[in-house]
């Protein structure tokens, strides 16, 4: 049995509840419920040569730093950092994030997602500023937890890549 | 009564009024709540309003949390209180019941002892209770990886079910987690004990892993060491791979066996294995809510242990049923006790012995009653009622309860008995005893054979009785059911004995009319009749003629019977049909003149049609519609004929001879007759027409046409015939005084013209200028010419239509007199007027 534990890390309502919804039990709601404290799920990965079990440690969303529980990470071999594509500055907010998670714990694997694909008429961040950051040869994703689109293949790559 | 009630109960009463009012005391939660949300708490009843309002408080509040963490407690605490408040409302509740409950068995044999004992010890009674069922059983063990809340191992009790064991593991570290930020617990100590409702989770924390177990019951505080040392062994043996631990739990597989002795640990077996599944979801639902009661259930691990050998020998009377212990006391080294005994209970004397009490220092007061404790009962009716053998008495749930066979005599004693105990003392319950009486035997097989005929479609039993150990019935059956006289077999019903009498009727049952129905309508092989539901349904395939008659039986089912549903019989007319409407359009076709029908066929749906079709003739696809045949399946091929039908013969005659107004063309028998008045001209061109179709077999009849007289016309042609144009030698417009002559022409050609066309003719005037012999013959050529013009052009001012009017020029050629005569060259130069009809 192979469990790894990962973070779901991004700035308030960007949509890390929904997507964990959206790749552990394949739903989506509108409604929006402000996660508080932690809210814990898991799902098995099957990667070509073995299984591993995510534990997704679903963190309540916060765009002050300084407020921010570091102390639910220990331990963690993953990030999921989430961005809310219509809004610039949650992209601020999930690098500040990583930042200080690393500090605290030291570089880990992660993936950047843009999420809320669908609402493109509102979507703010450039493709060239998603294009600098893939120039870092960061695994960067362009999600919707409302369509499904590329959460999957996120998770995936961040289960591949903690399997190591 | 009501003095022992208080004497027992009024400490609980008032402990939880106590508790009550602390909860709900206003001012505490209008300050917490109204500190946070205001106007939310203003507004409570607009549900609408509160939800929309819901993610702006949640706002806040973080912000506040953000603000001063220090009071991250204080903060906390209004923001969950609704929910804390729910789940304290909800435990409340579960007391109050159990209360209710204890109240309510207050006179059960463990209620009594346990009252006694906390009213004697001064402990309180849920103390007492806890105290007596100090049973445990630690039936989950999690071994937790303390950095990151993985799950390394768990292992679980025989029959212990749980959800996700690796979900729980990390929620239980979220806990711990929330629970060290929140009451600003130091690192190293953290929650190690939570409580759900019978359910402990203890946690031990190790340098590398916590031991998480969850023990059901009431475990000693022993039991806390006991685990610190497997927890201690389990870090001995793999410290290494606890340390490095990374998720991949393989190689910590020897933990499982440390593990196990863990969950081997159990004081007293437990009858069931806990609803833990139930206990998970609760785990799940209230993460947060499970800090306060870490602090709730500390408070509530007061509870003291010392118990004297009286008391325990006090208690075992107690434990006894039949014994009531009303008092007891020490006094001066001696024992004393008094209270009430049921003489089939054991003798308290003789339980004394093996407690340690010495007998001499007791002194009892027992006095004698009747226990009604279902036990005791039991025993009394047994003796005094002696059941037969083939008779078994019982407790079920506090109820005596008798089985088996019995004679009335017996049943009837019992009854007697059961009515005299039912003041105040357990049921006795003796409908599960069979009368076996013989008479009652043979009713009983004459009831089962009368309730299965009643079972039996096609049969009504309208009476039936028993007399003089002979048995009548009579009722209804339908002839194509079961035969009543052969159902008999078996009943152990003597035949001999049974009077019937049947009638004949025509059971409406579905099986009946089934029958009926089927050898009425003789279902073609595609239709399947079948009962569903108490409908007769058909399905399969039949032509409408079967459908058409089925409908009319289930109409005339209607009444009474049972529903007849053919709506699943498909029709297999719709291509029979649909080759009707072509035959139809064809018919139709065919009715058409101009058209004609050379060819057509139906295959595979489609229609093919072939033939010839006068141009003039109604178009085939126009006259599809209404025939409900499909357009998109008629393929077609018409070729353009002349038909010589007489009716396009004429049409065509009217299109290329253009008759004049004044003639008729009409079809009679077949033939075509022209009447009328025309022009002699177009009365030839006619003629020749009629020559041509008399070869193709048509007859067109102009033999009543009449040239048209122009009688009245004569008159004026003749008149305007004779006018001439004079002119001077060598001048080509005419003098003065021919203006009158040229007023009176004009005049005369204008009413000639009209009445021409009134008459369908055409009428030109043909304007021809001559000219006398002086000067060259060229000359006089255009001079002529040129006065024939000039005439047109001076009519024409006239208001003569100029395409009325030809002009030639005769030169000399056309003299009206000789040259040579006296007034010859001055009659010769003019413009003479020709009339031409056509
Ligand atoms: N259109 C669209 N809406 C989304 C998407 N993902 C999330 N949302 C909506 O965004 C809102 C916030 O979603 P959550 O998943 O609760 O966000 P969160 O990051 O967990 O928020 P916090 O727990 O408060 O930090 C909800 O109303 C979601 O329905 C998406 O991909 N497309
Ligand atoms: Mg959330």
């Amino acid at each position: 049995m192979l469990q790894k534990k990962i973070c779901m890390l991004g700035g308030f309502s960007v949509g890390k509840t929904s997507l964990v919804r959206r790749f552990v039990q394949s739903i989506f709601s509108e409604t929006y419920l402000t996660t508080v404290g932690v809210k814990i799920d898991k799902k098995s990965v099957a990667l070509p040569d073995k299984t591993v079990d995510l534990i997704l440690w679903d963190l309540a969303g916060e765009d002050d730093i300084g407020s921010f529980r570091v102390s639910h990470v220990r331990g963690a071999t993953g990030l999921v950092l989430v961005v809310d594509g219509t809004r610039a500055a949650t992209l601020a907010a999930a690098l500040t994030l990583r930042e200080r998670v690393e500090a605290e714990f030291g570089a880990m694997p992660f993936v950047l997602l843009f999420n809320k694909s669908d609402l493109a008429d509102r979507w703010v961040i450039p493709d060239s500023e998603i294009d600098e950051l893939r120039q870092l040869g960061w695994q960067i994703y362009l999600t919707s937890a409302l369509t499904g689109e590329h959460v999957d293949d996120a998770f995936r790559q961040l289960a591949s890549m903690v399997a190591k | 009564m009501e003095t022992l009630r208080q004497l027992l109960v009024s400490r609980e009463i008032s402990e939880l009024s106590r508790v009550t009012h602390l909860l709900d005391e206003p001012e505490q939660l209008a300050a917490a709540v109204g500190g946070v949300l205001p106007s939310a708490a203003a507004r409570a009843p607009h549900a609408q309003l509160g939800e929309a309002l819901a993610p702006a408080v949640e706002r806040a509040v973080q912000r506040s949390i953000q603000k001063s963490p220090r009071t991250l407690t204080d903060i906390l605490y209004p923001v969950f209180l609704p929910a804390i408040r729910k789940s304290i409302g909800e435990r409340i509740d579960q007391t109050f019941q159990s209360l209710n409950e204890t109240l309510r068995h207050i006179f059960t044999w463990h209620g009594l002892k346990w009252r006694f004992e906390s009213w004697r010890t001064g402990a309180s009674f849920s103390e007492v209770v806890l105290k007596h069922s100090l049973v445990y059983r630690i039936e989950h063990a999690f071994l937790i990886n303390r950095n990151s809340g993985l799950l390394i191992a768990h292992v679980t009790a025989d029959n212990a079910t749980s959800e996700d064991p690796q979900l729980i593991s990390s929620m239980l570290s979220a806990i711990q987690d929330f629970v060290k930020d929140s009451f600003n617990e130091k690192e190293q100590s953290s929650l190690d004990t939570i409580r759900f409702g019978d359910l402990r989770l203890w946690s031990e924390v190790g340098p590398f892993a916590t031991l998480v177990s969850v023990i059901r019951g009431n475990p000693p505080e022993e039991l806390h060491e006991i685990i610190r040392d497997v927890l201690l062994r389990i870090h001995e043996e793999s410290s290494e791979a606890l340390e490095q631990f990374e998720g991949d739990s393989s190689q910590l597989a020897g933990v499982e066996a440390q593990l196990q002795t863990c969950v081997e640990l159990k004081q007293e077996e437990s009858n069931q294995g806990f609803p833990w599944l139930v206990v998970t979801a609760a785990l799940l639902l209230s993460i947060l809510a499970g800090g306060w009661f870490f602090l709730s259930w500390q408070s509530a691990q007061r509870w003291q242990a010392y118990v004297s050998r009286w008391q325990a020998y006090v208690s075992r009377l107690e434990a006894h049923p039949g014994i009531i212990v009303a008092e007891q006391q020490v006094r001066d080294g001696q024992f004393y006790i008094a209270g009430l005994r049921d003489p089939l209970a054991a003798d308290p004397q003789s339980l004394l012995s093996g407690t340690q009490v010495d007998p001499a220092q007791v002194h009892s007061q027992w006095q004698f009653y009747q226990s009604l404790e279902p036990e005791f009962v039991l025993k009394r009716l047994t003796a005094s009622l002696a059941p037969p053998d083939s008779v078994r008495l019982s407790i079920d749930n506090d109820r005596i309860v008798a089985e088996g066979e019995a004679p009335d005599t017996w049943i009837d004693r019992a009854r007697a008995a059961a009515q005299q105990l039912s003041v105040g003392g357990p049921v006795f319950d003796i409908s599960r005893v069979r009368d076996v009486s013989p008479e009652v035997l043979e009713a009983e097989r004459w009831q089962a054979y009368v309730s299965r005929l009643g079972t039996q479609p096609g049969i009504i039993v309208a009476e039936q009785k028993i007399h003089d150990g002979q048995f009548y019935i009579a009722g209804l059956r339908d002839p194509l059911g079961a035969d009543p006289q052969s159902l008999l077999s078996g009943t152990q019903v003597d035949p001999a004995r049974v009077h019937s009498q049947w009638q004949f009727y025509q059971s409406l049952e579905p099986e009946f009319v089934l029958k009926r129905l089927t050898a009425s309508l003789y279902p073609p092989d595609t239709v399947r009749l079948s009962i569903v539901n108490d409908r007769i349904v058909a399905e399969g395939e039949a032509p409408d003629t079967w459908i058409d008659r089925a409908r009319a039986a289930a109409r005339q089912l209607s009444a009474g019977g049972p529903e007849f549903d053919i709506s699943k019989v498909r029709d297999v007319s719709p291509e029979a049909r649909a080759a009707e409407h072509w035959q139809y359009y064809v018919s139709r076709l065919e009715a058409q003149s101009g058209i004609i029908v050379a060819q057509q066929t139906a295959r595979g749906g489609h229609f093919y049609i072939s033939g010839l079709r006068d141009p003039l003739a109604a178009d085939p696809q126009a006259l599809l519609s209404g025939t409900e045949v499909d357009p998109a399946r008629v393929h077609s091929q018409w070729q353009f004929y002349q038909s010589l039908d007489p009716k396009f013969v004429v049409k065509r005659l009217t299109a290329s001879l253009t008759p004049p107004k004044s003639v008729q063309l009409s079809i009679i028998q077949g033939r075509i007759v022209v009447v009328g008045e025309a022009p002699a001209a177009w009365i030839n061109r006619a003629q020749a027409a009629a020559e041509q179709l008399s070869a193709d077999g048509v007859v067109l009849d102009v033999s009543q046409l009449r040239e048209l007289n122009l009688a009245e016309l004569n008159h004026l042609r003749e008149a305007i015939q004779t006018t001439d144009i004079f002119f001077s030698s060598g001048k080509v417009v005419p003098g003065p005084e021919q203006t009158p002559v040229l007023d009176r022409l004009a005049d005369q050609i204008k009413e000639f013209a009209q009445s021409a066309r009134k008459s369908g003719v055409t009428a030109r005037f043909m304007l021809t200028g001559h000219s006398d012999t002086t000067g060259r013959e060229t000359a006089n050529a255009s001079i002529s010419a040129a006065r024939a013009e000039t005439v047109r052009a001076l009519l024409n001012k006239r208001g003569v239509a100029p395409e009325l009017l030809l002009v030639r020029g005769a030169g000399t050629f056309e003299p009206a007199v000789p040259e040579n005569s006296q007034t010859g060259s001055s009659t010769n130069r003019r413009v003479s007027v020709t009339v031409n009809l056509d």
